[in-house]
C-alpha cells in the first residue's frame, strides 16, 4: 500500500513541475520571447495572459512592451555659428521587434548603450549644422510680440503723454534673428537621422526632446557680461532722459511764468492807457465847452483842496474878497 | 471520569490522537496542504480600495477590470491587484524641491537632479533667465498609467522641462521676467505631448513660482528699475514745481488785470462824474454868468478862510512884510 501511494506522489510532483515549466504568465505591458537552447524561436508573444511553451527545453525571456526612456549625458557641441553649448537630450523608445533586439544587442541594457551612441552622433550632427537660435526658438512669434508691443506704444503715444523711458524698457536687446527651422523641427531631424539604424535593432524611436540647452560655462560668463552692459546702458540712458525731461519742464516753467507776467503787465498797461485816454477825452469834452469858466471853476476847487488847515496865509488888502472890507477901511 | 478531571496532559493526548488520525501518512499530508491552500486563498480573495484609489485587476497577467473604492473580491493566486491613487493631485517641482506629493518620490527627491541647472534657460533673444515652476498632475487612467509607459513620472519631468524651455525660448528675457502667459502655454503644450504617449495623465496646472534674471545679472536689472524710479521722481518734482508756480502766477496776473480794470472803471467814473457836475454847473452859469462867478468865488473864499487858523491882512502898499508872531506861534516856540 505504502509503495503505491509514494509512487502516485512522485507522479503528481513530476506532473506539477512539468506544468510549471510549460506555463508562463505575460503581464500587461510586457512581451515574451521563447528561447530554445538559448536561441529565440517563433514570434514574440505580445498578448498578456497565460501562455504555454515546451517544458524544460524552452525558456522564456520577458521584455518590456511599454514606452521606455533614454536619458543622454549632457554633451557639449558647437553650433553652426560657433557657439559652444551643452545639450541634454532625452528620448522615448519601444522594443518593436524583440527578436531582432535579442539578436543584435542582447538585451535592454545593450539597447540603451546603442541608443546613446546613435543619438549622440545624430544630435551632434544636427546641432552643428544650425545656428544656436534654431535650437532655442521654436518660431518667430517673438517678432509678432515685438510688433504688438510697438503698436501698443504708438497707441499710448497718441492717447497721452508717454514716458520715453518706458519705451526704452521695451527695447529689445540681445540678438533677434529669424529662425527658419526651429526647435521642434530640429528634434524631429535628430529622430529621422537615428530612426532607421535603430529600427535595424528592433527599436522604435518615438521622439527626442531637447530637454535642456545651456551655454557652456566659458560662454555663459560672456553672455552675462553682455546682459549686464546692456542693462547698464539702458539705465544710463533712462537717467539722462529723465534729467533732460526734468530740465525741459523747469525751462518751460520759467518761460510760462515770464510770459504770464509780461502779458499781464501789457494788459494792465493797455487797460490803464485806455482808461486814461477815455478820461482825458471826457474832461476835454466837458471842460472844453467853456474854457474860461473851467479855469475859474477848477482853480477854485483846487484852492479848496490845496490849502491845509494850518496854512499861514497872508492876504493883500486889495484882494477881491476883501473888497467890501476895504470900503469900510477907507 | 468527569470533565474537571481532565488534565492538560489529557488534552494533549487527545490532540495528538486527532492529529495522528487525520494528518498521518500521505493522505494526511495532502489534507494539510489543502487546508493551508484554502486558508491562504481565503486571505487573498479580499481587498480594499481606498477612497482616493482605483484598483487594476490582472487575470493571469492580463488586464481584466478596474475597480472603484470599496471592498472587492478577486480570485486568489490567479488575479493580481495593483492600486493607484487617482484622486490625489501630485506635484513636480522644477528648479527647486517641491514640498508637494510626488507620484514617484524616488525621482523627485533624487540627488541626481541638478537643481541650479534646472532653473537656468535660454530666452528667445539668447539671453538667460531663471525660472522655477510647479506642475500638478493626476492619474486619469490607471491602466494606461501602469502599462503604456515604463517611467511615467520621468516622462512628466522630461517633457515639462523641454516644454517650458521651448515656451521661454520663444520670448525675450524681459517678457519672461514679466511672466506673460507662459504658464498657460506650457500647460497646454505639455498635455499635448504627453497625450502622444497615451500615458493616462492629466496635467492639472502649471504655475510659475519665480521668473527672474540670473544672479550675476540681477543687480544690473535692478539698476534699470532704479533708474526708471529716479527718472519718474525727477519728472514728478519738475511737474510739481510747475504746478506750484504757474497757477499762482496766473492767479496773480488775473488779479492785476482785475485791479487795473477796477481802477480804469473808477478813473472813468470819476471823470464822468466830474464832467457831469461841471456840465450842470456850466448850464447854470450860462444862465447867469456874472452872478455865478461871484457866487462861486465867495463860497470858495468863505470855506477856505473859515478853515485857516492863521490869517494876516497886509496893506497892499506896504513894501516888505515881516513875519508877525501871533500868540499861538509864541506859545509854540516857548514849548520847544
Amino acid at each position: 500500500m505504502r509503495g503505491k501511494s509514494s509512487y502516485l506522489w512522485v507522479i503528481a510532483i513530476i506532473v506539477a513541475i512539468t506544468l510549471k515549466s510549460a506555463l508562463f504568465i505575460v503581464s500587461e505591458g510586457k512581451q515574451a520571447v521563447i528561447l530554445q537552447f538559448g536561441k529565440p524561436v517563433g514570434k514574440p508573444i505580445t498578448e498578456a495572459g497565460l501562455h504555454y511553451k515546451q517544458p524544460f527545453i524552452q525558456s522564456v525571456r520577458l521584455m518590456e512592451k511599454r514606452i521606455l526612456n533614454w536619458d543622454g549625458i549632457p554633451n557639449e557641441f558647437p553650433t553652426k555659428d560657433k557657439k559652444l553649448i551643452t545639450v541634454d537630450t532625452t528620448a522615448r523608445w519601444r522594443i518593436k521587434d524583440a527578436l531582432k533586439l535579442i539578436q543584435k544587442v542582447r538585451d535592454q541594457r545593450g539597447a540603451m548603450s546603442r541608443l546613446t551612441t546613435i543619438l549622440d552622433a545624430a544630435t551632434r550632427n544636427v546641432i552643428s549644422n544650425y545656428n544656436l537660435v534654431e535650437a532655442v526658438r521654436n518660431s518667430n512669434e517673438i517678432f509678432e510680440r515685438v510688433a504688438a508691443k510697438k503698436a501698443a506704444i504708438e497707441k499710448a503715444k497718441k492717447e497721452g503723454r508717454l514716458n520715453e523711458a518706458d519705451i526704452l524698457g521695451e527695447e529689445i536687446f540681445g540678438e533677434i534673428e529669424q529662425v527658419h527651422v526651429g526647435r521642434e523641427a530640429l528634434s524631429k531631424k535628430i529622430v529621422s537621422l537615428a530612426k532607421d539604424s535603430l529600427k535595424e535593432l528592433g527599436i522604435e524611436l518615438i521622439d527626442v526632446q531637447l530637454r535642456r540647452i545651456s551655454y557652456h560655462p566659458s560662454v555663459e560668463a560672456k553672455v552675462y557680461q553682455r546682459m549686464i552692459s546692456e542693462r547698464m546702458r539702458i539705465a544710463k540712458k533712462i537717467r539722462s532722459l529723465g534729467k533732460g525731461e526734468q530740465a525741459r519742464i523747469y525751462g518751460k516753467t520759467e518761460q510760462d511764468h515770464l510770459r504770464i507776467k509780461s502779458e499781464a503787465y501789457r494788459k494792465v498797461q493797455e487797460i490803464l492807457g485806455e482808461a486814461e485816454s477815455e478820461r482825458t477825452k471826457i474832461y476835454a469834452e466837458a471842460y472844453g465847452k467853456d474854457e474860461d469858466f473851467f479855469e475859474l471853476y477848477k482853480t477854485l476847487e483846487s484852492y479848496k483842496d490845496a490849502f491845509r488847515d494850518d496854512t499861514k496865509i497872508i492876504l493883500s488888502s486889495d484882494s477881491e474878497f476883501l473888497k467890501f472890507l476895504r470900503g469900510k477901511l477907507k | 471520569m468527569g470533565i474537571d478531571s481532565k488534565t492538560p496532559e489529557d488534552y494533549q493526548r487527545m490532540a495528538e490522537e486527532l492529529f495522528s488520525r487525520f494528518f498521518r501518512g500521505p493522505k494526511g499530508t495532502m489534507f494539510l496542504i489543502l487546508l493551508a491552500v484554502i486558508f491562504l486563498g481565503g486571505i487573498n480573495s479580499f481587498y480594499t480600495v481606498q477612497p482616493e484609489e482605483e484598483a487594476v485587476v490582472l487575470f493571469f497577467g492580463r488586464y481584466d477590470r478596474t475597480e472603484p473604492p470599496g471592498l472587492h473580491f478577486k480570485i486568489p493566486f490567479v488575479e493580481r491587484v495593483i492600486k493607484k491613487k487617482t484622486k490625489i493631485i501630485f506635484e513636480e517641482g522644477f528648479g527647486f524641491y517641491s514640498k508637494g506629493v510626488s507620484e514617484n518620490p524616488a525621482i523627485s527627491r533624487s540627488r541626481y537632479r541638478r537643481i541650479e541647472e534646472e532653473r537656468l534657460m535660454l530666452t528667445g533673444d539668447l539671453n538667460v533667465a531663471q525660472v522655477e515652476w510647479v506642475v500638478q498632475y493626476q492619474i486619469s487612467d490607471p491602466r494606461k498609467f501602469l502599462f503604456n509607459t515604463a517611467h511615467p513620472v520621468q516622462n512628466i519631468r522630461d517633457i515639462s522641462q523641454a516644454t517650458m524651455r521651448r515656451v521661454v525660448g520663444d520670448r525675450t528675457v524681459d517678457d519672461v521676467i514679466r511672466g506673460l502667459d507662459i504658464a498657460q502655454e506650457a500647460k497646454v503644450l505639455t498635455q499635448k505631448v504627453l497625450d502622444k504617449y497615451d500615458m493616462g495623465i492629466r496635467i492639472v496646472s502649471v504655475q510659475i513660482k519665480t521668473a527672474v534674471p540670473p544672479e550675476p545679472v540681477k543687480p544690473s536689472f535692478n539698476e534699470v528699475n532704479a533708474a526708471k524710479q529716479e527718472q519718474e521722481q525727477a519728472i514728478n518734482e519738475a511737474e510739481a514745481h510747475y504746478n506750484e508756480i504757474i497757477p499762482k502766477a496766473k492767479g496773480e496776473a488775473d488779479k492785476a488785470i482785475s485791479e487795473a480794470r477796477g481802477r480804469a472803471a473808477a478813473m472813468i467814473n470819476e471823470a464822468k462824474g466830474d464832467a457831469v457836475r461841471f456840465m450842470k454847473v456850466l448850464n447854470e452859469y450860462k444862465k447867469a454868468p456874472s452872478i455865478t462867478r461871484k457866487r462861486l468865488y465867495l463860497e470858495t473864499m468863505k470855506e477856505l478862510l473859515s478853515r485857516f487858523k492863521d490869517i494876516t491882512i497886509v496893506d497892499s502898499s506896504v513894501k516888505g512884510v515881516l513875519p508877525v508872531f501871533t500868540d499861538n506861534r509864541l506859545k509854540g516856540l516857548k514849548n520847544k
